[in-house]
């Protein structure tokens, strides 16, 4: 049986027990406004009720006042960050990211504080045919402010063209060292295989898809068409990874929700960064 | 000479610089979100005139003209349904003209009391960007009074806020420009 | 003998009379003169004390009671050189006082004028803003708007909306005219802001506008 601890913790923030429900009325009809309160409604809401800087109407809080970051307003609050369909399965689990981001040397999220990448899935026509591309941006700063920039891309057309390949395999291609000695007459080999040609390269060879999918563009054979959907990956604090995704439903668990929670220590980040950071 | 004009220059560099990391303290920044959220407010309400079948042509079309003047150049609308994630892109003067065509016999358009002010980010030339997001629900009734269509959707409008300065009687006056920028209309779950 | 005691009793009687007569008459005039030199020296002493307070500021007087006290003084026409040397102080200090009086009481007539001249164009400004906003029609609103400019000194006077003061000093909303601010209210039909602030020119047409939120 789902626990129901995360929706009672959501009906205590809203205090819909204590409140009357936020309505106005137009003409005949009665419009209940709770669930719209109660929506995550921009990525930068998440932000700010991941750090208690709003009360639950959306209303910001003065830093000097005491609510502003307070620990149990706080804790209230990232119980509704969940995706409950997901999380309410797994208590446990959230009570343990709320206690840990709560804890003596709270982490609060920003939004200049890196390590938090947008991945932007969009259709494009690549050669005609429609096609899904990928777009990895971060926020970098740029003047006296700052701008989303594109990382990384991941298009499987592209990534067909360099796979990993054995290590046996690739260290049966090589040019010898004694080649110069010939003119590099068998250089010609190496272009006979194609599929391959990358192994030819140094070792500090890494194929960069930014500018395939660069180059793609310029020559008109990728064209956008449009943005299918949006989702935003957050390392940014100490020892969590989390995915937050758009939940676009009725009820009071809706809008930006935390769509995947992973335990990552620090370490353990670095890798994983490299594809959001290369 | 020249220790008078790199004096000068530091002093400048320093003030400058002092100016471009101006932090804006708590209540001027809830003054300019409230500034912000009027012009949405006004946008609201042009959106409402120009959506009314009752409203003359003429007078939908000055109001079209007041609903531009709220909006940077090259503002876009992006529009998309819930049974399709493509977005139809209309500048501002076609959206209105295609609010006032809709083929409705009476139409009725209103807003939720919600609105969210998001934080004003800093793009890199120093102007302030934020995000304001509304709900509206619209329903279409028909020649007999059915209800023909309705939908509830959430608008993100950007909104541009910008420190400027101009002359008035002889003196310098400091205010702050705000302009709305692309607008972007999502139906919800929500009926 | 009867008759000669009378005679000598009469005659003792009036030589008394006389005698006592003429001491009385030089008493008399020497209380007179001791009177008047005791007066004389009061009032000295008086117009003295009383003066050198006026000089030194050290009455509840007003102006006029003080200039009345000091005419007083003069018609005792003392001729005393102390009191001449003080009045001749007095006087001009308070000439003085009197020039900074009227000047005063000029600058709290101008002022007052000029509130009451500036309470009526602001009070009709603010009660025309409400009725362009709750207009029946565009007519309506219109014909108000084209009341409501009539006092100004043109279309284009620049209206500054104040949207705070925090940090004791104005933030502005971006300035635009009288006209396009009169037709955004009828537009939006709601009166958001008030008068802060008129500027006139000499005609009392106004120059310049500033709004603030209510």
């Amino acid at each position: 049986m789902r626990k129901r601890v995360p929706l009672i913790l959501l009906a205590l923030m809203l205090g819909i027990s204590a409140m009357p429900i936020k309505a106005q009325s137009v003409g005949d009809f009665q419009m209940d406004e709770t669930h719209l309160y109660a929506m995550t409604k921009q990525m930068g809401q998440f932000i700010r009720r991941f750090n208690y800087e709003e009360d639950q109407f959306g209303n910001k809080l003065n830093p000097k006042d005491p609510s502003y970051r307070n620990r149990q307003k706080r804790q209230q609050s990232l119980a509704i960050l969940f995706d409950q369909q997901t999380y309410g399965s797994q208590p446990d689990l959230q009570r343990f990211f709320i206690e840990d981001v709560t804890s003596g040397d709270s982490t609060f999220m920003t939004f200049l504080g890196g390590r938090w990448y947008s991945e932007v899935s969009a259709t494009f026509k690549y050669k005609g045919k429609p096609v899904s591309v990928i777009m990895i941006l971060g926020v970098e700063k740029e003047g006296l402010g700052s701008k989303w920039v594109l990382n990384n891309i991941y298009f499987s057309e592209f990534n067909k063209l360099f796979p990993t390949g054995e290590l046996t395999e690739r260290e049966k291609h090589f040019l010898h060292p004694m080649s110069h000695e010939l003119d590099f007459m068998n250089i010609y080999k190496i272009f006979k295989e194609p599929e391959v040609i990358e192994y030819y390269a140094s070792k500090s060879f890494e194929p960069d898809y930014r500018t395939l999918f660069f180059y793609e563009i310029k020559r008109g054979n990728l064209v956008f068409q449009n943005v299918d959907t949006v989702k935003f990956h957050v390392f940014q604090i100490k020892d969590w990874y989390f995915e937050v995704s758009w939940f676009n439903r009725s009820g009071n668990n809706a809008g930006w929700l935390i769509s995947n929670l992973i335990y990552l220590p620090e370490k353990d980040k670095k890798d994983l960064i490299k594809f959001y950071e290369p | 000479m020249k220790k008078i004009l790199a004096l000068l220059a530091i002093v400048l560099f320093v003030g400058g610089t002092a100016m471009a990391q101006e932090e804006i303290d708590f209540e001027r920044k809830q003054a300019i979100d409230s500034l912000a959220l009027e012009k949405v407010r006004d946008l609201s309400k042009y959106i409402k005139i120009v959506g009314s079948k009752e409203t003359a042509w003429s007078e939908a079309n000055r109001v079209i003209d007041r609903a531009e003047e709220l909006f940077m150049t090259n503002a876009e609308i992006g529009v998309s349904s819930l049974h399709s994630t493509k977005i139809k892109y209309y500048k501002v003067r076609p959206y209105f003209e295609h609010l006032m065509r809709l083929n409705y016999d009476r139409v009725e358009i209103e807003w939720y009391n919600i609105e969210y002010v998001s934080d004003l980010q800093r793009q890199p030339d120093g102007t302030y960007v934020g995000v304001i997001t509304i709900f509206q629900t619209f329903r279409g009734y028909d020649k007999e009074g059915n209800l023909a269509y309705k939908d509830t959707t959430k608008k993100d409008i950007t909104v541009y806020v910008k420190r400027k300065e101009t002359q008035i009687g002889g003196r310098m006056i400091g205010f702050w420009d705000v302009l709305l920028g692309d607008m972007r209309v999502k139906e919800t779950a929500n009926k | 003998m009867k008759h000669k005691i009378t005679t000598v009793i009469m005659i003792l009687l009036a030589a008394f009379i006389t005698l006592g007569g003429t001491t009385s008459c030089k008493s008399k005039k020497r209380l007179a003169r001791e009177a008047a030199e005791a007066e004389y020296k009061a009032r000295v002493a008086e117009a003295t004390k009383d003066l050198t307070a006026i000089l030194d500021d050290e009455t509840m007087w007003t102006l006029e009671e003080k200039e009345n006290r000091v005419q007083t003084i003069k018609d005792w026409n003392l001729q005393n050189a102390e009191v001449d040397d003080l009045l001749f102080q007095v006087e001009k200090k308070l000439a003085r006082e009197r020039a900074q009086a009227e000047q005063k009481a000029e600058e709290e007539r101008k002022a007052a004028e000029e509130a009451a001249k500036a309470k009526l164009p602001k009070n009709m400004l603010e009660t025309n803003l409400g009725k362009i906003a709750a207009a029946g029609g565009t007519t309506q609103a219109n014909n108000l708007i084209n009341e409501t400019l009539q006092l100004f000194e043109s279309n284009n006077v620049p209206v500054l909306i104040i949207i705070s003061q925090a940090g004791g000093f104005n933030d502005y909303d971006r300035p635009t005219t009288i006209e396009n601010y009169l037709n955004y209210v009828k537009d939006q039909k709601v009166s958001r802001n008030r008068v802060a602030n008129l500027k006139f020119n000499e005609n009392g047409k106004i120059t310049e506008v500033e709004l603030i939120k209510k």
